[in-house]
């Protein structure tokens, strides 16, 4: 009774090392064939047949074996690839913007105006489709726990703009160090949002884990912006201005609206903020937003996908008449 | 698939009948396998498509005993593992002494 019962022991714990959808079958074919043997005395082996099941490291199966590798390379394959993706849809898009503008800007008044929106627009379309792209490679990439794949993503993105900065402070480009304590900022919100919208798409609610990804990830940017607006334009006139021009100064009232500025080029019909502050704000920040706005569709895309739960494959046994 | 020396036994076991279903214990004493090595194998099998694996169909209280799960060789299984087999014998230097326990149940069905 005593064997018995430290061999079934034995069982369950060398199921766990198999896969989930699988172990339910594995624990009632071996207790089958424990049964025979207790049945015929055999004690010795019993415990020889669990013991070698529960001792190998054959619990994952040979077959998936290499699956994890597979799935671990697709995934650092996915997440280091799509940050400097994410760049070169900025770029692109900043260079289709210049092309269109100097197509427009000799034949309608409205060119300038159009610009920002039309740079914005351009990265939201391409990020989307970016989106898309990570979300089918997701259905095949490690799947860990919400918070882990948040910092997967972030992390990644973190490394690219880190490379990115990096190449511009050696070509002599000026105001870097303005630009980091917004992108730590950014990333660091991120990595929140992401983990609440992982969290919640693991417990199957999707569509609340996409708005809590994207609402997270837009308060994450916009704080972003605010920051490095509130950082280097003082709020208030501070010393005597020039005349004929506005103080340099951005009135902290419209502060919610800056990632909007930055996107559009446009006050949304508000009286804040002016003409003239706009300007301040998107001669301060011009690329970063841009950046967050290619970098957020993927990134709550693949942390929704990624913490889905994934569909059993085992087949369901069929009964057969027994061999005599 | 890989021909591994544990997955070759299993084949040449079940080729022995290929009509044969066999259980987990019969497979053991056939391979001469442990029950740790023998599964993954089976369920390797299974996925590669050359095994399948059915439920004895019997009243566990009639037999005084549960279900057993039985292999069977598909027919694909069959056509499959004869041919690694046969590549693997070819690629064994002919000289080469017989490993104990390696073709466990006599002259293989291939």
């Amino acid at each position: 009774m005593v064997t018995r019962r430290l061999a079934g022991v034995l069982l369950r714990a060398a199921a766990q090392r198999w896969p989930v959808e699988l172990r339910d079958e594995l624990i009632r074919e071996w207790d089958a064939e424990l049964h025979v043997l207790a049945g015929r005395g055999e004690r010795w082996r019993m415990l020889r047949f669990a013991a070698s099941l529960a001792a190998s490291r054959a619990g994952v199966p040979e077959v998936d074996r290499a699956v994890p590798e597979r799935r671990l390379r697709r995934t650092a394959r996915v997440l280091l690839l799509a940050p400097p993706a994410c760049v070169a849809i900025v770029a692109l898009a900043a260079v289709v913007m210049s092309l269109a503008y100097a197509v427009l800007g000799a034949r309608v008044a409205w060119a300038t105006a159009v610009q920002l929106p039309l740079w914005s627009g351009l990265t939201a379309g391409a990020g989307a489709l970016l989106a898309l792209l990570v979300t089918r490679a997701a259905r095949r990439t490690v799947r860990t726990g919400p918070l882990a794949t948040a910092l997967g993503v972030v992390l990644p993105i973190g490394l690219t703009v880190t490379v990115v900065l990096a190449a511009l402070a050696g070509s002599g480009e000026r105001g870097l160090a303005g630009t980091v304590p917004g992108l730590l900022l950014w990333l660091a919100l991120l990595v929140g949002a992401l983990w609440g919208a992982g969290i919640l798409a693991r417990r199957g609610r999707t569509r609340l884990a996409w708005a809590v990804g994207v609402l997270g990830a837009l308060v994450a940017a916009d704080a972003a912006v605010v920051l490095a607006v509130v950082s280097a334009i003082p709020g208030a006139t501070v010393g005597p201005v020039a005349d004929g021009l506005p103080p340099d100064t951005v009135d902290r009232v419209s502060a919610p609206l800056w990632l909007l500025t930055c996107w559009t080029d446009s006050s949304l019909g508000l009286p804040r903020p002016t003409a003239w502050e706009r300007f301040l704000i998107t001669d301060l920040v011009l690329v970063e937003p841009v950046f967050y706005l290619a970098c957020t569709p993927y990134a709550v895309a693949y942390a929704v996908a990624a913490a889905r739960p994934a569909a059993a494959t085992a087949p369901a046994p069929e009964p057969v008449p027994s061999p005599a | 698939m890989r021909l591994t020396i544990p997955v070759a036994k299993v084949l040449s076991a079940l080729l022995a009948d290929p009509d044969a279903p066999r259980y987990g214990l019969d497979l053991m004493r056939l391979t001469d396998l442990p029950s740790g090595t023998l599964y993954p194998v089976l369920h390797r099998l299974r996925a590669a498509g050359w095994l399948a694996a059915d439920w004895e169909e019997i009243d566990p209280v009639a037999a005084g005993r549960p279900a057993r799960r039985y292999y069977r060789l598909t027919g694909d299984g069959v056509q499959a593992a004869r041919l690694a087999l046969a590549e693997l014998r070819a690629l064994a230097p002919e000289a080469r002494p017989s490993r104990g326990g390696a073709e466990p149940t006599g002259a293989p069905a291939w």
